[in-house]
């Protein structure tokens, strides 16, 4: 519904004499109809980011707009949270105990707006239609499930039309067999409705499912933005390799255009990497366990490994295997099916998958394909 | 806890010896209603409690009310400006604080001076309840201030991105969760309003403006003190708290549980 435009926005907060950077000039235009992700670990101003937008925190310095009118300025909000018109969803749900049902929850909004009761009745029985809370629109918020809490929060948010949509960790709360429906919910309504959305995370699951353009925050700083693939598969340091998604990170010997992990050899682009150092980054989901060798399009085989241990998580079969030749380094592998620990098996990886590291820390291959900032 | 809301100063001023009084250790000899009567209706010069007590019940309870309303509704203006002006709820509280642990002694002159300055001095809905709202609306402000952090902040901010102000938060949104704080406080101060004898001595010395305490005072004797008497009149001063706290003690409780386990005392 508009177009959010932050510059240089800055939140400082004083922590006894030390000043906590919590967002730090920030500059950034979220396009309009857009889901916008936000990663980060957890203490690095994605919540507080959140708050500036709704109006809740006083920016230190900078400004925010929404498509060309104020909202906050330096030391000043200009326009107060409860004229914004943007719906948060936060991380608790923060459902109105203990007097209200689910009905009085989602009709608050608008009975706030001063709209007509009929009108009222009609709006919430048909977000609630779609939210599938029908049933429990009589209960209170203790008297309903996680994901219905969830629903009900979002049904709040989204009945006022708001411009803006917020949502902050809204999944971490649920179970993990819920949060890809609700993923899926999320994703539905915000391209539905084309509604502008932030969503704060340090699931990058929650991001890559529903956002279109994602960025990366760290120290209050936006580190990477990108398209979410794009932050996949080319992150510009380790940390945002391991914030986007699991990764085996593992340090080589660089010889003659040649990564050596233990007894694992990769080769490497000619001249590609000047130093004798690499951080090699695989993904576990990028790589093939194999009994036999055997030739696969698209893979090399790079070695033998021992397997260690299998174990089930959501429906795939994680295996940490280790060179044969050193024990001490640990690789995770996702398979299909398990494999006995103990066993030698052939470790494939996919050669344009592979993420190379200097030293310091900073992608080196493939080429960045993103702004970066930081 | 009972013991200490209940007591009162009226009672205090039952003990006292005169020149002539009748032997306090006597047992009683027959049983007999005659000093509830007397003290109800009269005698003479001395005034009945009858009026006194209707005259106390008229006012005590809205101006309890009033004051724990007011009070909170000051509460959160000063609890709300916390972050954004800091200053503005310290000397709120400061000033709140103030008022609260003041003798009330030491404004008897002030007190006197402003009512006769607004005309309301010797006046029973001006006076005598401006007074009490001097006194009481502090006292209800600092209690419910202890209730207010119950309120979790993210649920005061959701109202506000709903679009709620001031107003409507205060009484969809933290009302019902202080509402157990709310009684606690009201119950206290009511029963601070009942027995405060020093306001009404001050302001409604009046035979016809006697509040009950004052009026009760007239049983504990002169030149000679009749035990039976005295203690009839504490009797009949007590009744109205021994009743509130007797079918309203446990929302008294309630709310000062509810500070220990969060909102979820209701
Ligand atoms: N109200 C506050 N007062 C002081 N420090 C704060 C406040 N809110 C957040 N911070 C600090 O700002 C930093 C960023 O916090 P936050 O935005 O909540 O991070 P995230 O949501 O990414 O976990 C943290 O160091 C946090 O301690
Ligand atoms: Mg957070």
């Amino acid at each position: 519904m508009v177009t959010v435009r932050m510059e240089e926005l800055t939140k400082y907060f004083k922590k006894g004499k030390n000043i906590v950077k919590a967002v730090d000039h920030i500059t950034y235009k979220i396009s309009d109809g857009i889901a916008f992700g936000i990663l980060g670990p957890s203490g690095h101003g994605k919540t507080t980011l959140l708050r500036l937008i709704a109006g809740l925190e006083v920016p230190t310095d900078g400004y925010i707009y929404f498509d060309d009118e104020p909202m906050s300025a330096p030391g000043k909000i200009v326009v107060e949270p409860e004229r914004r018109n943007v719906a948060m969803v936060f991380q608790n749900w923060a459902l109105y105990p203990p007097n209200m049902t689910v009905y009085d929850n989602i009709a608050f909004p608008l009975k706030m707006a001063k709209m007509s009761k009929h009108e009222i009745d009609k709006r919430v029985r048909e977000i609630a239609e779609e939210l599938e809370l029908t049933r429990v629109l009589n209960h209170y918020p203790k008297e309903i499930s996680g994901g219905q809490m969830q629903r009900t929060a979002l049904a709040r948010a989204l009945v006022k039309n708001p411009r803006i949509l917020l949502l902050d960790e809204p999944f971490s709360n649920l179970d993990a067999a819920l949060r890809d429906s609700a993923r899926a919910l999320v994703r539905r309504i915000q391209k539905e409705r084309k509604l502008t959305t932030m969503i704060v995370s340090h699931d990058p699951a929650d991001i890559f499912s529903i956002a279109d353009a994602a960025g990366v925050i760290i120290n209050g700083k936006f580190a990477q933005i990108g398209n979410p693939a794009d932050i996949y598969n080319t992150p510009a340091t380790t940390l945002i390799a391991t914030l986007s998604g699991d990764i085996n990170l593992l340090s080589a010997k660089v010889v003659e255009d040649t990564a050596l992990i233990a007894n694992l050899k990769i080769p490497l682009n000619k001249g590609l990497i000047s130093d004798n150092e690499a951080i090699i980054g695989l993904r576990p989901d990028e790589m093939k366990l194999l009994t036999e060798p055997q030739d696969i399009r698209g893979f090399i085989d790079i070695g033998r490994v021992r397997v260690k241990v299998s174990s089930y998580t959501l429906g795939v079969f994680r295996i940490v295997v280790s060179p044969i030749s050193d024990d001490n380094i640990n690789i995770i592998v996702v398979s299909d099916e398990p494999i006995e620990p103990g066993r030698e098996v052939h470790l494939l990886i996919k050669p344009d998958k592979i993420k190379i590291f200097n030293k310091e820390e900073k992608l080196i291959y493939p080429e960045l394909k993103n702004i970066v900032t930081a | 806890m009972v013991i200490t809301i209940v007591r009162h100063d009226s009672w205090r001023l039952q003990i006292k010896h005169g020149a002539a009084s009748a032997p306090i250790l006597l047992p009683p000899t027959q049983f007999s209603t005659e000093a509830y009567y007397f003290d109800w209706v009269g005698f003479g010069t001395l005034i009945g409690l009858e009026f006194p007590m209707i005259r106390q019940l008229l006012i005590t309870v809205p101006v309890a009310l009033a004051s724990v309303i007011l009070g909170s509704m000051g509460a959160y203006f000063f609890y709300m400006q916390m972050e954004r002006r800091p200053w503005v709820s310290n000397v709120g509280f400061s000033i709140i604080s103030l008022a609260t642990f003041l003798p009330a002694q030491t404004l008897t002159v002030p007190l006197i001076e402003l009512t006769s300055s607004l005309g309301i001095y010797q006046t029973y809905w001006g006076g005598l309840a401006f007074a009490y709202f001097i006194f009481y609306l502090p006292m209800s402000a600092l209690l419910m201030s202890i209730f207010l952090p119950v309120v979790p902040n993210y649920l005061i901010e959701s109202a506000r991105l709903d679009g709620a102000r001031d107003w409507s938060i205060f009484w969809h949104v933290i009302f019902p969760l202080i509402l157990p704080g709310f009684l606690s406080t009201l119950i206290f101060v009511f029963l601070m309003v009942w027995q405060d004898f020093f306001t009404p001595l001050i302001i409604a010395t009046r035979p016809s403006l006697y509040m009950l305490p004052v009026a009760a005072r007239q049983y504990v004797g002169g030149y000679a003190i009749l035990y039976n008497r005295s203690f009839a009149a504490g009797v009949i001063t007590s009744l109205v708290p021994l009743i509130v706290f007797a079918f309203l003690g446990r929302y008294f409780i309630r709310g000062l549980a509810a500070l220990g386990g969060g909102a979820k005392g209701v």
